[in-house]
């Protein structure tokens, strides 16, 4: 089999489109990774026991399982139940839902290097548990933990092909059927391996910026 | 005759099984300036913290500027405070931690008014003008713009000490604020206390281990041990000729340690 320059041109456009709802899926999964992480994070410390142990519990359980077995679920049994989603909103959901039970790791990491004395400085100061968590425990939790949220970012960015599973028409699927159609693979699988590694490339000296600037902080 | 402005009644404090306050009462009257004076592990700070609502108490009364500061009325039958009720009660007191504990991350400037904008309501050109006061006040009018980090530990107790404050507490509690200090670095926040004891009808409450500056601080002296009084007076009384012979010892160890009396 030979490399076809003409073919790679011909499905490049088919490509894009794939890539850039690769690019969107990692976006907004991201961002629900990055808040529902938080709320995991948070609800983990509620004084109400019940609260807390549920979440633990939660969160165990979706790390617990693979992120596909999920991504069906979510598409193919919940339609059963008279919830259904279209497969680019099932597929943000699963994903976000699965990393925030890995960025929520992040932040309880990051909140409890917090000192115990800021909040009570916030406590002796009147502040209210809101205006702390806001004004005094996360500003100093987060920075630190940048560059491992970019992390499990970039992991996501390469778990997309995943949501092929579910009908979602990013980078893979897309490659999939122009390569089924055409009976050529090599074009577009190693296309789709080329988009990834460039991808990545570029993250991974975004991630070694951010770890200089945020990874250490001053006392 | 005025009341008290803090009422403390038989309360009992424990970690575990370990009981740290079993059965303490005593009274502050208002403007009164009070030292807590005792061996490590005698419960002085835990009051301190318990006032603060840092701790909670397992028995027992407290009433702070007439209000009871962990229990409240509901449907006419006590009942346990909840978050608002502490969050109203704690407007009257602010504390000095010994580690200072201020917000890193926020502007020597931004430490002072970040509380009483927040949760006051305050105007931000109000806050920051009494800020820049209470900086002058305490010695630091020039370092409003720097951070935490940039500043000695004596200039960071001395904001500590400014931030509590902003808020206008009827009643300030100071805990071992010299304790965390560079002995060189102790005297400028005792400069600002004693300056802030004459000028202000403030009540204060004072854990400390420098004897000579409770000595010329307080009206009146606690002596704690294991969570009891021991002994209470002026503190003329107490350094001079305390009676009770635990106080001797503890006073005797104090001064074989290198602590001015």
């Amino acid at each position: 089999m030979e490399w076809d320059w003409a073919f790679v041109w011909q499905i490049m456009p088919t490509l894009l489109e794939g890539l850039k709802l690769t690019l969107l899926i990692t976006l907004l999964a991201s961002a629900v990774a990055m808040v529902l992480g938080l709320g995991f994070a948070i609800l983990r410390r509620s004084s109400v026991a019940v609260v807390a142990r549920g979440t633990g519990w939660f969160v165990e359980f979706i790390r617990g399982t693979p992120l596909l077995v999920q991504l069906y679920v979510i598409f193919y049994v919940l339609p059963d139940i008279g919830i259904r989603l279209p497969p680019l909103v099932a597929g943000v959901i699963g994903m976000g839902l699965h990393y925030a039970t890995y960025t929520a790791e992040v932040y309880r990491g990051g909140i409890e290097n917090v000192p115990r004395g800021q909040w009570e400085a916030a406590k002796a100061t009147n502040l209210t548990a809101r205006q702390a968590w806001l004004h005094v425990i996360l500003p100093q939790a987060v920075p630190p933990m940048i560059p491992a949220l970019a992390n499990y970012l970039i992991a996501m960015f390469k778990e997309t092909p995943l949501l092929s599973a579910i009908t979602v028409l990013e980078l893979m699927n897309q490659a999939k059927s122009v390569a089924n159609s055409s009976y050529r693979y090599i074009e577009p699988m190693t296309m789709v391996g080329v988009f990834f590694l460039a991808i990545s490339l570029v993250s991974v000296v975004i991630l070694k910026w951010l770890e200089h600037r945020f990874g250490k902080v001053a006392k | 005759m005025t009341a008290p402005i803090i009422r403390i009644d038989s309360i009992r404090k424990s970690f575990g099984t370990h009981t740290v306050l079993d059965n303490l009462s005593f009274d502050v009257m208002p403007g009164e300036k009070l030292a807590l004076i005792g061996p490590s592990g005698s419960g002085k700070t835990t009051i301190l913290r318990i006032l603060m609502t840092l701790e909670t108490i397992n028995g027992g009364h407290i009433e702070v500027c007439g209000e009871q500061l962990y229990h409240m009325q509901r449907k006419g039958r006590e009942v346990p405070a909840d978050e608002a009720h502490l969050h109203h009660m704690r407007r009257h007191i602010g504390m000095v931690f010994q580690h200072f504990n201020l917000f890193p991350h926020k502007s020597v400037l931004e430490n002072i008014t970040l509380a009483p904008v927040l949760t006051k309501g305050e105007a931000r050109p109000m806050a920051e003008k009494r800020a820049r006061d209470l900086l002058d006040m305490v010695g630091l009018a020039d370092k409003a713009g720097h951070m935490p980090a940039q500043l000695s530990g004596g200039q960071k107790q001395r904001v500590a000490i400014a931030r509590a404050l902003a808020l206008q507490p009827r009643i300030m509690l100071f805990d071992e604020v010299t304790s965390a200090l560079d002995p060189e670095l102790v005297e400028e926040v005792l400069l600002v206390m004693k300056r802030l004891a004459a000028e202000t009808d403030m009540t204060m409450l004072l854990v400390t281990h420098e004897m000579g500056f409770a000595h010329e601080f307080a009206d009146r002296v606690l002596f704690f041990d294991k969570g009891h009084i021991i002994e209470q007076g002026p503190p003329d009384h107490i350094f001079s000729n305390p009676t009770h012979e635990r106080t001797q010892t503890f006073l005797r160890k104090i001064i074989a340690a290198g602590h001015r009396v």
